[in-house]
């Protein structure tokens, strides 16, 4: 595996500042970002039912897997350098009930975070200064 | 001679013995272990191996030699003894600490070297075909 392309929700500002923060770390595994049911990712990935990306994060591997959401997730946190020992905790069998909980609530109310995103936003403001 | 001075040579001796066994221990275990983490590199392991065990020499001889003075003059055989046994006593825990400390380091050496082969935690929902960007 070379690289992962995450497919998120452009209209949702967490998800973007998500991006943005996900962009800022060191990674195992290059991350690309495509826009979920875009015209480049329709393009890139025919196969896929891009209807679903729209309500679920969906990460997909160069090699054609596909991880959605909580799955998808894991994947993102298991690309970044300082994150990928999390990565396995949070996917350990007594534990990923609640992941998969938490992220689903995350990702169901991910319009009203509005408040985590400008806190977000302004963490990556101040790494950039 | 006196005791005390007898004293001090049992000290030594046994507890530079003691440093070198453990040593030549940490020594040649230490190397199957980072071989493995270094895939196969002998060499580097080797390397690594050989400076971790000169860091354990230094501290070890380095706090021997500073545990050397007796606090009163060793008047008979038994007080002799118990003086040495006292200090080895104190050696012997420094060397298991700082066993155990390399032991920690290998093991999270390890860990990161594994952490950075491991497959993805969770297997895909689904696999499609990929056309390339």
């Amino acid at each position: 595996m070379r690289y992962l392309t995450v497919l998120y929700d452009a209209n949702c500002e967490l998800c973007r500042n998500i991006r943005a923060w996900l962009l800022q770390q060191p990674t195992f595994i290059e991350l690309r970002f495509l826009p979920a049911a875009s015209d480049a990712a329709v393009s890139r990935f025919p196969g896929l039912d891009h209807q679903r990306t729209l309500s679920e994060l969906t990460v997909v591997s160069d090699t054609g897997a596909v991880y959605y959401g909580s799955k998808g997730w894991l994947v993102c946190l298991w690309a970044l350098r300082e994150y990928r020992l999390w990565s396995f905790r949070l996917a350990r069998p007594d534990l990923l009930p609640t992941s998969r909980r938490f992220i689903a609530w995350l990702s169901r109310n991910r319009y009203k975070f509005a408040g985590i995103s400008k806190f977000l936003a302004k963490e990556q403001a101040s790494w950039q200064t | 001679m006196n005791y005390t001075v007898m004293t001090y040579l049992g000290y030594l001796a046994i507890s530079i013995g003691l440093t070198i066994w453990v040593a030549q221990t940490l020594f040649k275990n230490g190397r199957v272990f980072l071989v493995d983490v270094f895939h196969g590199n002998q060499e580097l392991a080797g390397s690594v191996n050989h400076l971790l065990v000169v860091g354990f020499y230094l501290i070890n001889l380095g706090y021997v030699s500073l545990m050397l003075k007796l606090d009163l003059a060793v008047a008979s055989p038994q007080a002799g003894i118990e003086a040495l046994s006292a200090k080895i006593g104190w050696v012997l825990l420094i060397l298991g600490g700082m066993h155990f400390f390399n032991l920690l380091i290998f093991s999270r050496v390890r860990r990161r070297a594994m952490l950075f082969d491991a497959p993805p935690p969770v297997a895909p929902d689904a696999c499609i075909p990929c056309r390339e960007a």
